[in-house]
């Protein structure tokens, strides 16, 4: 049973949303204190929110697409009366004061927000280790990080706490953890999702998407908050396709006339278990139809020190309000150590006798990347290869700051080129889960998620349901 | 001496820049038009810019005959601390329109940006219901010579926000003053607030510059501060150690083109500036560039006096409206606006005395009834006893009847003194109830006197 058929059987009352709800309850109780992916719970708005679904689907009144879906949110998102701390001590005690866009549009299509979920401090990072609130077990893997940094929300999907959940995703945060966790996740076109209410780590990359176990759930959640909004100046005003309907992919055909791409770079800079794993991925795509072609990536080494000079300086502006006269305390003085480096080092590059040097050269580089994956991807559907080229590391192992930023090094080309992108279980390493990533040009999610649905027929065997 | 100025008054909008909060600021009690937008809560994005400010800045830059910035406009983030500013960066936008000109001001820009709330110390609180609403700067170059300049500067440009009906006026107004010297560096007042405060800042600084290179004293650059209430200013900082704001174009506010059509639209609608009207004044009605300037100084009141001179000579409307009608306007402390009074009573106000229904001094008594009172000058004549003007015969009889009654005056008169003429006239004003005219009867009295 795939979730848009768990959602029907919602929706003609034989489970209740209630029912579906203390189910999940009932497992958040018995493995948050060991996993901790919830940071905060409100069973009881939820409990309240699951019986006027059920009495309305019980009255035969209109009930949303979401109806009776349980949903987890990343604490980078606000949601009214809940605590939105983005992990961090900064905002410890701060109570969301209105409802982010897309929590709104899940609200009104009738999903059940449990609660919030754990991340890396300000989604500052790519393990979920550097949350204030302690560091979020990896379901599919014990003992190693779950990636992030909406480390929580995957691991919710992967613990099965919740139906749906949504993230955010500024240079992988939504796919990293999608791989580690092996689950799937999703980070839509800049501007196709609303940002109003999303806590800034970076505004020129930062997008919301959606976690799931499966692309049922995935087409849900986009079709839930996909679209323009008029009040988020960043959102594009386009023709949302109707995801759920274009789920399921008939698996007879699914890849033929596909034409795939395939970066030799990535490849490169990949562990060979990944690749391994990757490359039978896309040999069962080849063999289902889908022409292959090998690319080539020449500006890969620019990545990282392009995407993190700009989240460095965005995020140096994004927290100036935490002055510590607002909301408790001033970042700098209870911030952790990736945090305050982010700050320290967008307040020295952003200066104005280095601006020409490091920032201005940053958004050129920008701008060169975009070009570069712009070209590669007119000439294929999307671009297929690993989402991270690490597997997790051990919780509490001790890296320089470096070898964190590596594992980004794949996903935040779609970040600098605002790309959908996405990640989803293609095999496991020892046991760890390994992700496969699409990326296509900018308003072709729908034909990312086709992909993903044709991968998830043709591999049904091991990803569970 | 030569004078600078940054110039921020706030446009007329009923929201805010960024969001729908309203923008009576000073009539709500403290942070009461606020919201989680202007706020700049955790998560927050501006709303797309407010229209009517953009347009009314458009609108503003042309009547300062600025270019139009063809290409992307987009809001920038000026980061600073302090407690008024809730995002930690006051979002601006480049030019929107430069090389503009005022009586021979060069104007370098002319720009949009948001108003921070209002911090007070003393308190040690913030009311955050400014937070956001929408001010225009306006930079000149440094072609201002002496307070003075300055001061009729900001006087013309006052006029001209006010003609453009987008801004809100001196009460709004904050400058920056730049002023240098020969043989100096240039000195940045702040906290500036009235063109008064301008003129008297001016003043001090120069006095003060003066005597510091007098006493062969280097003039600093630095950034001091206007005390309005003792008009002087104080040392700030040195700009050494001037702030850096860290510009970075905001990613939240994508770039805007400016719309050609948008723009010429604006242009053909907007308001003539004050000093473009008052020179078609002088060459459309042939009256004094004094009396055109008076005029324009206020816009309803020029629209009122183009109204009365289809009907009434333009030079007798110029010159009553200028000094009779601005003589009461400026007792009662009113606008010609809050005056009420309409063009329709004007031209029926002239007409009475153009036609001699009335003599100048019934005219000046009438007039000072005019404000906030419906009634039609001549129903206030009548009321007043001022309709008619008296014949001569009569005028005649009056005075020989003054002559009669005061032979003390008369013989003062013939010893020269000059005042007993001016008390014979107003015994005849007596009788004749103020209906006749000064100038005749004192001919007609020195007339009578020297037969």
């Amino acid at each position: 049973m795939n979730l848009l058929e768990k959602s029907e059987l919602i929706k003609s009352n034989e489970i209740t949303a209630s029912e579906n709800l203390e189910q999940y309850i009932q497992e958040i109780e018995k493995k948050n204190p060991n996993l901790n992916v919830f940071l905060e719970t409100d069973y009881d708005k939820a409990r309240e929110t699951a019986k006027n679904i059920d009495s309305k689907i019980k009255n035969g009144e209109k009930t949303g697409r979401l109806a009776g879906m349980v949903i987890g949110v990343k604490s980078n998102i606000s949601v009214e009366d809940l605590h939105i701390t983005a992990a961090s001590r900064t905002l410890e005690n701060y109570i969301g004061s209105y409802n982010a866009t897309v929590i709104n549009r899940i609200q009104e299509e009738g999903g059940i927000i449990i609660g919030m979920t754990n991340m890396d401090e300000f989604a500052a990072g790519n393990s979920t280790e550097t949350s204030y609130f302690g560091h979020t077990q990896n379901p599919a893997a014990e003992g190693h990080i779950p990636g992030g940094s909406s480390g929580g929300s995957a691991a919710a999907i992967a613990a099965e706490l919740c139906d749906l959940s949504i993230g955010s995703d500024t240079g992988g945060s939504i796919r990293n953890p999608a791989s580690h966790c092996g689950v799937l996740g999703f980070k839509p076109t800049y501007g196709a999702v609303s940002r109003q209410g999303l806590l800034d780590l970076a505004m020129s990359m930062d997008q919301i998407g959606p976690f799931a176990s499966d692309t049922s759930g995935i087409a849900m959640m986009l079709d839930t908050i996909l679209g323009f909004d008029e009040r988020e100046c960043t959102t594009i005003d386009w023709n949302v396709p109707d995801f759920t309907k274009l789920n399921p992919v008939d698996v007879q055909d699914s890849f033929k006339g596909v034409k795939l791409g395939v970066v030799k770079q990535f490849l490169e800079v990949s562990d060979d278990a990944i690749v391994d794993i990757i490359q039978g991925g896309i040999d069962k795509m080849e063999e289902a139809g889908a022409e292959v072609v090998e690319l080539s990536f020449d500006h890969l080494d620019l990545c990282l020190p392009t995407f993190y000079l700009i989240n460095y300086v965005e995020f140096f502006s994004a927290t100036r309000k935490y002055d510590g006269r607002k909301y408790g305390y001033k970042i700098e003085d209870v911030s952790g150590e990736e945090v305050l480096r982010r700050i320290n080092i967008g307040a020295y590059i952003s200066q104005k006798e280095y601006n020409d040097k490091y920032y201005k050269k940053a958004l050129q580089a920008r701008s060169i990347i975009r070009k570069e994956i712009t070209k590669l991807l007119e000439g294929v559907d999307a671009i297929v290869g690993p989402t991270v080229p690490k597997l997790p590391h051990k919780l509490g192992a001790s890296l320089e700051p470096m070898e964190v930023y590596a594992y980004d090094v794949l996903t935040v080309i779609a970040n600098l080129a605002g790309i959908p992108a996405s990640s989803i279980k293609a095999g496991e390493v020892n046991g760890i889960p390994v992700g496969l990533q699409f990326q296509a040009k900018p308003l072709e999610d729908a034909k990312i998620l086709r992909l993903m649905s044709a991968f998830e027929e043709n591999n049904y065997y091991f990803l569970k349901i | 001496m030569k004078c600078g100025l940054e110039i921020h008054v706030q446009l007329d909008t009923d929201s805010k820049l960024f969001c729908d909060c309203p923008t009576n600021y000073q009539d709500a009690p403290p942070n009461k038009n606020i919201c989680f937008v202007c706020l700049n809560q955790p998560g927050a994005k501006p709303y797309p810019p407010n229209k009517k400010a953009l347009d009314g800045a458009i609108k503003i830059a042309l009547m300062l005959a600025c270019k139009i910035n063809p290409d992307v406009t987009f809001f920038q983030r000026k980061h600073y601390d302090y407690p008024d500013l809730s995002s930690g960066y006051q979002k601006t936008s480049i030019p929107i329109g430069f090389e503009g000109d005022l009586n021979g001001v060069r104007i370098r820009e002319v720009h949009v940006e948001e108003d921070p709330g209002q911090y007070k110390p003393d308190l040690g609180l913030v009311d955050f219901n400014r937070s956001g609403i929408p001010l225009i700067e306006i930079v000149t170059e440094p072609d201002m010579r002496s307070p003075e300049e300055a001061r009729k500067f900001l006087r013309e440009l006052i006029r001209v926000l006010e003609y453009s009906e987008s801004a809100r006026g001196e009460g709004t107004m904050r400058a920056d003053v730049n002023i240098s010297i020969e043989g100096g560096k240039r000195a940045e007042i702040k906290n500036v607030n009235s063109i008064k405060g301008a003129y008297k800042a001016l003043q001090f600084e120069m006095v003060r510059q003066k005597n510091l290179l007098k006493r062969g004293i280097e003039i600093k650059q630095e950034t001091r501060a206007f005390l309005e209430s003792q008009m002087i200013t104080v040392p700030m900082r040195l700009k050494e150690e001037a702030d850096d704001y860290r510009y970075i174009p905001d990613p939240d506010l994508p770039p805007m083109l400016a719309d050609e059509e948008r723009v010429e639209y604006i242009r053909e609608e907007m308001p003539e500036p004050a000093h473009i009207k008052t020179d078609r004044f002088v060459k459309q009605y042939g009256i004094k560039k004094d009396d055109a300037q008076v005029l324009t100084s206020e816009l309803e009141l020029a629209d009122a006096f183009e109204e009365v001179v289809k009907e009434v000579d333009p030079e007798f409307a110029a010159l009553w409206m200028r000094d009779e009608l601005k003589r009461i306007l400026s007792f009662n402390k009113i606008t010609y606006k809050e005056s009420e009074i309409t063009s329709a009573q004007l031209v029926e106000f002239f007409k009475l005395l153009l036609d001699k229904k009335i003599t100048t001094k019934a005219g000046q008594r009438i007039i000072e009834n005019l404000p906030h009172n419906p009634k039609s000058p001549t129903l206030i004549a009548e009321d007043l006893g001022l309709i008619g003007v008296v014949e001569e015969d009569v005028v005649q009889q009056a005075v020989k009847q003054s002559i009669e009654e005061n032979p003390e005056a008369v013989s003062d008169y013939y010893q020269g003194k000059k005042k007993a003429l001016n008390f014979l006239m107003g015994q005849v004003m007596r009788i004749t109830q103020g209906k006749a005219d000064p100038g005749d009867i004192i001919k007609l009295l020195k007339g009578e006197l020297d037969k």
